[in-house]
């Protein structure tokens, strides 16, 4: 399956990602000037964190997110390999947020679901790498470290 | 290949999906006691607060039995298992054979000895037929004793449908296994600010009543009540594992191995029957909750099927989600002195940060992390979870893992120098970023 990777040598945190995710996917409106001001906020599903690095889900291989999330809301398409949150069913229970090892699943208490990137599965292409002003985002095919180097 | 699995909660669907992940074509029979399959336990309070209805319960859809190819029995028993013959008998006096068998028959809920404990008014809170009986309770007054996840979600739901619920607990403080007192003291503040009424260090003696209860009588005071719901504690169903002469440990629970095998081949076990190695306790514990059961149902499913895969071992882990307005997850020991098989060499360590509205809570055993309670800001608490189940030296990092600005980024030098235990792939493109 295909990954976001970051070169951190071009992620100058400058947090277009973050702004284009609120606005884009998280926002009703869709439209930067209107979302800034909706009650609850748009919740990013992308953190410019650290030093800085561009960090969302990473769609584990192994996803400890599906094992234990008790009523089936957490889901992985199976074509694609993208973990995503059946927003409709979520309960808040926050178990997801509980196993996450990387800490990108948000417990929005004001949406009272749990929110986290699907890497814009319906969308085609995500629109953090589309923004990124650098190019520091790119969608690349995961590696195979199982492989023996010969 | 003849697959039986016992049991239709957590482990044992999650045993279905993974032996399908590998073997699309041999017969998987699932016998379980429930007639309604495929809800979740855990949201069984929800079901009480009239929050959810009947088929939002449900954790996987109702064709799933015919997508995975499986002949469920539900509604019946297995009373009998051969491990010799290899042969299960049911209720039904029906007999089936077997190559591989899962025992996933979960726990029941325990009902403490007290006098006048079988009247009616007064239930357990496990399964579909428990959480109808309370939703279908009449009157205004609930008594709930034991003040673990599910007494305290259940007094919850009874308060937002309107019952005026008390809450009692023997030990001195709330949610016990979960919370260590600091902890425990947020949690009972944001309990009793929606109206309920806690009682911590006070026993259930009596329940008074002629056929129906009509109250709790404590070592302290006697409470009139309408209804009881008893949330004391859940034990493994491990009759027919005792039957069949497989190895019970010293929690009454099934003993399993890395595998998830029982002492018997071709015999495994998962989810709330089973004992397993506990990272965190390092020592055989049983951990009863959701996420354990689906990770050992999916490690013993893969096994079943040949693709002989290791359990790193369990540990607890709660969250008690939006039930009482803020988030707060715990993990592991919730403070040293409840690690048991600690040697003389052994140095353990607890580091917190308070705020007003925040509580966080390291617990290191050797420099590693052994439990973590996180009330408030929650959002990086499975960093702690990884790092636990990884069982990596941190010591050196403390300031960094109780900084409220932690990120993932910043674990990545403890990573590398631990490189051979995060060996999947979403750490490793992490690890080469070079950050």
């Amino acid at each position: 399956m295909k990954v976001l990777m970051v070169d951190k040598e071009k992620c100058t945190g400058c947090h277009q990602c973050e702004l284009w995710c609120g606005a884009e996917i998280a926002s009703t409106s869709k439209e930067m000037t209107m979302a800034i001001h909706e009650q609850p906020q748009p919740v990013p599903r992308v953190y410019v964190e650290g030093k800085p690095f561009a960090l969302q889900c990473r769609h584990c291989e192994s996803a400890p997110c599906l094992d234990a999330c008790p009523n089936g809301t957490m889901r992985r398409d199976p074509e694609t390999g993208l973990i995503y949150v059946n927003e409709p069913t979520c309960i808040a229970c926050w178990m997801c947020v509980m196993v996450c090892p990387f800490g990108i699943i948000n417990p929005s208490s004001s949406l009272k679901v749990a929110v986290k990137c699907d890497r814009c599965r319906s969308m085609g292409y995500p629109i953090c790498a589309e923004v990124c002003p650098t190019g520091a985002l790119a969608l690349v095919e995961r590696k195979d470290y199982r492989k023996k180097k010969f | 290949m003849q697959y039986i699995i016992i049991g239709g909660s957590a482990a044992a669907i999650s045993a279905v999906e993974s032996i399908r992940s590998l073997d699309r074509e041999s017969r998987i029979d699932l016998f379980s006691d429930e007639e309604t399959p495929l809800f979740s336990r855990v949201l069984l309070p929800y079901y009480v607060a009239e929050e959810l209805s009947k088929p939002l319960l449900n954790f996987r859809t109702s064709d799933f039995f015919d997508e995975n190819r499986v002949t469920a029995h539900l509604g019946v028993k297995v009373t009998d298992l051969d491990p010799d013959t290899k042969t299960v008998r049911t209720t039904e006096g029906k007999e089936y054979a077997f190559d591989k068998l899962l025992l996933a028959t979960g726990g029941k809920a325990i009902v403490p000895l007290i006098p006048g404990v079988d009247k009616e008014g007064i239930s357990t809170l496990k399964t579909m037929a428990d959480a109808e009986r309370i939703y279908n309770m009449k009157g205004s007054r609930a008594v709930v004793i034991g003040a673990g996840s599910i007494g305290v979600e259940a007094c919850i739901s009874l308060t937002r449908r309107g019952i005026k619920a008390t809450l009692l607990e023997q030990l001195g403080q709330v949610m016990p296994t979960v919370f260590d007192a600091e902890g425990a003291a947020i949690v009972q503040q944001r309990i009793e600010d929606l109206g309920i009424e806690v009682f911590t260090g006070e026993k259930a003696v009596k329940f008074t009543g002629d056929k129906r209860v009509t109250g709790v009588v404590t070592d302290n005071r006697e409470l009139p009540c309408d209804m009881v719901v008893l949330s004391v504690g859940v034990r493994p169903s491990a009759e027919l594992a005792v039957q069949a002469g497989l190895t019970i440990g010293d929690l009454k629970g099934v003993r399993v191995d890395e595998t998830m095998m029982t002492s018997v081949r071709d015999i495994y076990a998962a989810g709330d029957v089973a004992e397993t190695m506990d990272i965190a306790r390092d020592t055989w514990f049983l951990n009863a909750i959701w996420p354990c059961a689906f990770e050992q149902g999916r490690i013993a499913g893969l096994n079943m099927a040949g693709q002989k895969t290791l359990y790193p071992g369990s540990y607890r882990r709660n969250s008690i989600g939006n039930f009482i307005g803020i988030p707060a997850i715990s993990m592991g020991v919730t403070q040293a002195e409840s690690c048991a098989m600690a040697s003389a060499e052994d140095e353990f360590r607890e580091i917190r940060v308070r705020t007003k509205d925040s509580y966080k809570k390291l617990v290191l055993k050797n420099g590693k992390i052994v439990g973590a309670i996180l009330v408030g800001q929650t959002q990086k608490a499975g960093l702690m979870s990884i790092l636990l189940r990884k069982q990596v030296y941190v010591a050196d990092a403390i300031p960094m893992l109780m900084s409220d600005r932690l990120s993932f980024m910043d674990l990545l030098p403890i990573l590398r120098r631990n490189a051979d235990q995060f060996s999947e792939p979403e750490y490793k493109e992490l690890m080469d970023t070079g950050m």
